[in-house]
């Protein structure tokens, strides 16, 4: 591979990315016309050809890097553009893609598992009208998503960013027609355009203090970032450094103390508040990583997209796009750890998030929803991980988390699929509470949805165990301190100190999270298929073979009401009895057999506990953190490593007991005593039930404040627009319009004689202007006090000068010299007359002042 | 002798003859030949300029004898002619709808 794609120029990531793009194209374009068999084709061998490049690339990475471990294989498009950093120093944007490591098997999962949720969705999507626009999408969020992640810079990182928030708002509402549908995809879209306003300032920022915006120039730059100097620091209060006076003098530190403002004095800061610019960055682009991979405060949108079809709910809302912002986070983790508050900050964002969601998760009764809240959470367990600094870890738990939660969803398209044989209602065939005893007919169904729960559990040595354990042995052992911290303080510039306590805390919150992360799915896997189906009433097989040979429906003979007829179609009466759910054909349980087997065995890429010797998935991502995380993220407790691979047994019953504790409980409430005591809780609490089913009503919250906020100034600029824009300005514009057509209009006789005459008039304007001489002149500060006068040249002009001023022409005749050079002392004027005459014999004179300005009295 | 000036002279006579015609009469195929008037005018001077020009050159040692006013007229000649019959045309259209030839009935875009 190396020797036909050289490392320096491999253009084989051309085909990786053209081809989806070449299958939007065409099924976005010609897709109805195709046909469906044809789209199918298309869009499968899109993402099949790409996938195949792919796994090529990745033996050619592999190759390379066993040479040399800091190998990436790169390839540049064009240049793009140019823009201008400190120092008016150039900075080149390329659309240029490099792959390493990391982008590596992030390539491998979105071609790999795209491909599978593909397959999938050929067979899910089959009855639908907008087929070729649904692979049309699909392959064009396949494309942006391998642009996002082999982007070499972060400005073609960004395009893929954007490309595939717009995919997956076009995928949220792809059945448009419903409204809540539409109104999820805003949602999703908006959200997080509010996180890439914190992206596009990351991005300012940092070609303002590293003056790169590619990761190799990002990774030399750095260290600027942290300079103690007062140019890095970023002035958070005053803002910008600004000087604020009259009213708004309050705004200057130390107004409070000054004036003795009764609380304010104490609370407030008396001198300038600065951070650091890495602090900066840092913050800015973790509000652009909680848009994108749903975490507080912008996860919201997250629940509210599972109205799109299934498989992108598998393929874009749980496996590959929301995990974005864990990929670049690890991407720019050498921005992340020279701040070590920022990387506090990701942990805490992270475990809040799992919590909260864990929560939410619990109580819910859409199994779509279920598994949303679930992603939320598992990706805050990504968050802690990466915030922590165990890189690695994070990115490992992305990992098994796209198989884990892709079989899930996909699983959980399967049992809809079933369920939507006789429930034709949305919402009634995703709720669980239909559901039961599925897994007597969906069998391959329920084996990998068993598979893939037991690793989001973390039943021991599945995928899911080794993941978060990790993530939680590392939140309690590993923190993150600051590199540059001894020479900040010696230039008195504060430094961050994390709280001592914290990784016990991180690493309770997670343990709780994982705790109800495991009744939660256990929740969901039981009520969906143990216990009776409550769906409809199933008939005796017998019975039903008879009726099937009838060709006739059994109810509307046992009503004996022949009418109801058409009504029943979409009211079907499920009392009485029908077939039995069905399992899903080849084209969905293929991939749901390939996915649940990852979910079980690829924990053993990166297993902790000293199960192998050596973790490959650490030991393949090393080059990657090594540089970042060398000096900058420590163990806690004094940097000991023994005492944190002492740790490591003990710390791991934790993440056992929160499986053991979640499972034992949730088979407890739900089998054993068939969801009695749930139900008694409920009513224990209605008020706490009732909240936690809405969400903690943390929309309505949002609703409240800053939707509420914007839509107040939508309404005030309204009112201003009504009372001064169209009340005053458009009505002035338009009278100064009517009245100036009043007066044009006299003009327009629409007589022909009229016209011609004023077209007579023009002509003797223009005879007139043309037969007149112009003494025109420019004057030129030839320097030294000499000043050279132009005369404006004309056809058949005479010149006649007088410079010195003594008010009669140096010469009698006209000449051709259009020139006169005068010298001036300084501070003195002079009067120069000039006469032209033309072909005509008619002249004319105009008079030109000079004058020399006094000089300056420095310069004696 | 007739000079050049002479042939300009009666070039800008011609001139104001045809441009006073245009403005004061109201008859279109008038107006018209007004027109014609003061193009000819036009290659009068032309040709009379362009003839004591080659009178000039030949007394002076001068790179040819150059036509270009004369070949000018026959252009202006071939437009005239273009002229004349989208002219004509629009005349005997605006009579089919009017009935009339003069300029101040053909005001149908007024008001």
């Amino acid at each position: 591979m190396l020797s036909l794609f050289p490392v320096k120029d491999y253009a084989l990531i051309a085909v990786i990315l053209g081809m989806p793009l070449l299958g939007a194209f065409v099924n976005g374009i010609w897709g109805r016309r195709l046909g469906k068999p044809a789209v199918k084709m298309m869009a499968l061998a899109a993402v099949g050809v790409s996938f195949l490049a792919a796994v090529c690339t990745f033996i050619a990475l592999a190759q390379a890097v066993s040479d040399d471990r800091d190998a990436r294989l790169s390839w540049t498009a064009w240049e793009w553009m140019h823009t201008t950093g400190r120092d008016a120093t150039n900075v080149p944007v390329e659309l240029k893609f490099s792959i390493d490591q990391l982008s590596g098997v992030m390539m491998l999962i979105v071609t790999g598992v795209g491909f599978l949720i593909h397959l999938y969705a050929t067979s899910y999507m089959a009855e639908d009208k907008g087929y070729a626009r649904f692979f049309a999408y699909m392959n064009l969020f396949i494309f942006s998503m391998l642009v996002l992640i082999l982007g070499d810079n972060l400005v073609v990182l960004f395009v893929g960013w954007e490309g595939v928030g717009l995919c997956s708002y076009l995928l949220i509402g792809f059945w448009y027609d419903k409204t809540a549908n539409a109104a999820a995809g805003k949602k999703a879209f908006i959200a997080n355009r509010v996180g890439d306003f914190g992206l596009i300032c990351a991005m300012f920022l940092l070609v303002q203090y590293t003056g790169a915006l590619d990761w190799h120039g990002i990774a030399n730059g750095a260290a600027s970032l942290v300079d103690p100097s007062d140019f890095a620091r970023v002035h958070v209060w005053p803002l910008s450094r600004g000087e604020y006076t009259g009213i708004l003098s309050f705004l200057q530190p130390g107004y409070f103390q000054a004036h003795h403002v009764p609380f304010l004095q104490d609370h407030t800061p008396s001198a300038p508040v600065t951070i650091s610019a890495a602090t900066a960055v840092g913050l800015a682009l973790l509000l652009g990583c909680t848009g994108k991979s749903a975490q507080i405060p912008l996860y919201v949108w997250l629940p509210d997209a599972m109205a799109g079809p299934t498989p992108v709910s598998a393929l874009i809302h749980a496996a590959t796009m929301v995990t974005a912002g864990v990929y670049l986070i690890c991407r720019l983790c050498f921005v992340f750890v020279l701040s070590p508050f920022v990387m506090n900050v990701v942990a805490v964002v992270g475990v809040a998030t799992a919590v909260l969601a864990a929560t939410i998760a619990l109580v819910q009764n859409d199994i779509k929803k279920v598994l949303a809240y679930s992603t939320v959470s598992q990706l805050g367990f990504m968050f802690l991980g990466v915030g922590v600094g165990a890189f690695a870890a994070g990115f490992f738990h992305v990992f098994t988390h796209a198989f884990f939660k892709a079989c899930l969803f996909l699983g959980a398209g399967s049992v809809i699929h079933a369920m939507h044989a006789r429930v034709h209602d949305d919402d009634q065939a995703q709720d669980i509470r239909n559901m039961g005893g599925l897994r007597k007919w969906l069998p391959l169904t329920h084996w990998t949805f068993f598979a893939a729960t037991l690793a989001i559990i973390g039943f021991p040595f599945t995928s899911g165990f080794f993941s978060k354990d990790e993530i939680l042995y590392r939140a309690f052992v590993d923190g993150t301190v600051n590199p540059l911290a001894g020479s900040s303080m010696l230039r008195h510039v504060g430094v961050y100190a994390p709280p001592p306590s914290l990784g016990v805390w991180l690493y309770g919150a997670a343990v709780f999270a994982a705790t109800m992360t495991a009744f939660y799915m256990c929740r969901l896997y039981f009520l969906t298929f143990w216990g009776d189906f409550r769906g409809w009433t199933v008939g005796r097989p017998s019975l039903l073979a008879k009726q099937e040979a009838a060709h006739e429906p059994a109810h509307a003979e046992d009503h004996g009401d022949e009418d109801d007829e058409a009504v029943h179609e979409h009211h079907e009466d499920l009392a009485t009895p029908g077939y039995p759910p069905h399992e899903s054909p080849w084209q969905m349980t293929v991939p749901l057999v390939f996915l649940g087997a990852f979910s079980i065995f690829t924990g053993f890429l990166n297993p902790g506990l000293g199960v192998m010797t050596e973790k490959p998935m650490e030991h393949w991502l090393e080059p990657v953190f090594k540089a970042a995380s060398d000096g900058a993220v420590v163990f806690r407790h004094g940097n000991d490593k023994v005492w944190a691979e002492h740790l490591e047994w003990p710390l791991t019953v934790g993440g056992i007991m929160a499986f053991l504790l979640g499972t034992l409980l949730a088979y407890w409430m739900y089998i054993a005593r068939k969801g009695e005591p749930a139900e008694r809780l409920a009513k224990a609490f209605p008020g706490l039930h009732q909240l936690v089913l809405d969400k903690w009503r943390v929309d309505e919250l949002y609703e409240a404040l800053p939707i509420g906020a914007v839509d107040s100034l939508a309404e005030a600029s309204a009112a201003v627009d009504v009372a001064l824009v169209d009340g005053f300005f458009a009505r002035l514009t338009s009278l100064v319009v009517a009245a100036s057509g009043t007066i044009l209009r006299a003009f327009q006789t629409g007589v022909v004689h009229t016209y011609g005459a004023m077209m007579a008039l023009g002509l003797a304007a223009v005879v007139w202007f043309l037969g007149m001489p112009h003494p025109k002149a420019t004057i030129v500060d030839a320097g030294g006090g000499d000043y050279v006068i132009h005369a404006a040249p004309g056809v058949g002009y005479g010149y006649r000068w007088d410079g010195d001023g003594d008010g009669k022409p140096d010469t009698t005749d006209f000449g051709g010299e259009t020139k006169l050079k005068v010298h001036l002392d300084p501070g003195k004027s002079t009067t120069v007359h000039l006469e032209v005459k033309n072909a005509f014999g008619l002249v004319k004179s105009a008079e030109l002042h000079v004058e020399r300005p006094a000089a300056p009295i420095s310069s004696l | 002798m007739i000079t050049v000036e002479h042939y300009v002279a009666v070039s800008a006579l011609l001139f104001v003859i045809g441009g006073v015609g245009f403005l004061v009469r109201r008859n279109v195929l008038v107006t018209l030949m007004s027109i014609e008037v003061m193009l000819n005018a036009a290659n009068l001077a032309l040709v009379a300029f362009n003839r004591s020009r080659m009178a000039h050159a030949a007394s002076q040692t001068y790179p040819g004898p150059s036509h270009t006013g004369q070949v000018f007229v026959f252009f202006i000649i071939a437009a005239e002619a273009a002229e004349v019959a989208v002219g004509l045309a629009i005349v005997l259209a605006m009579f089919r709808l009017r009935q009339t030839v003069r300029t101040d009935d053909a005001d149908l875009l007024k008001n």
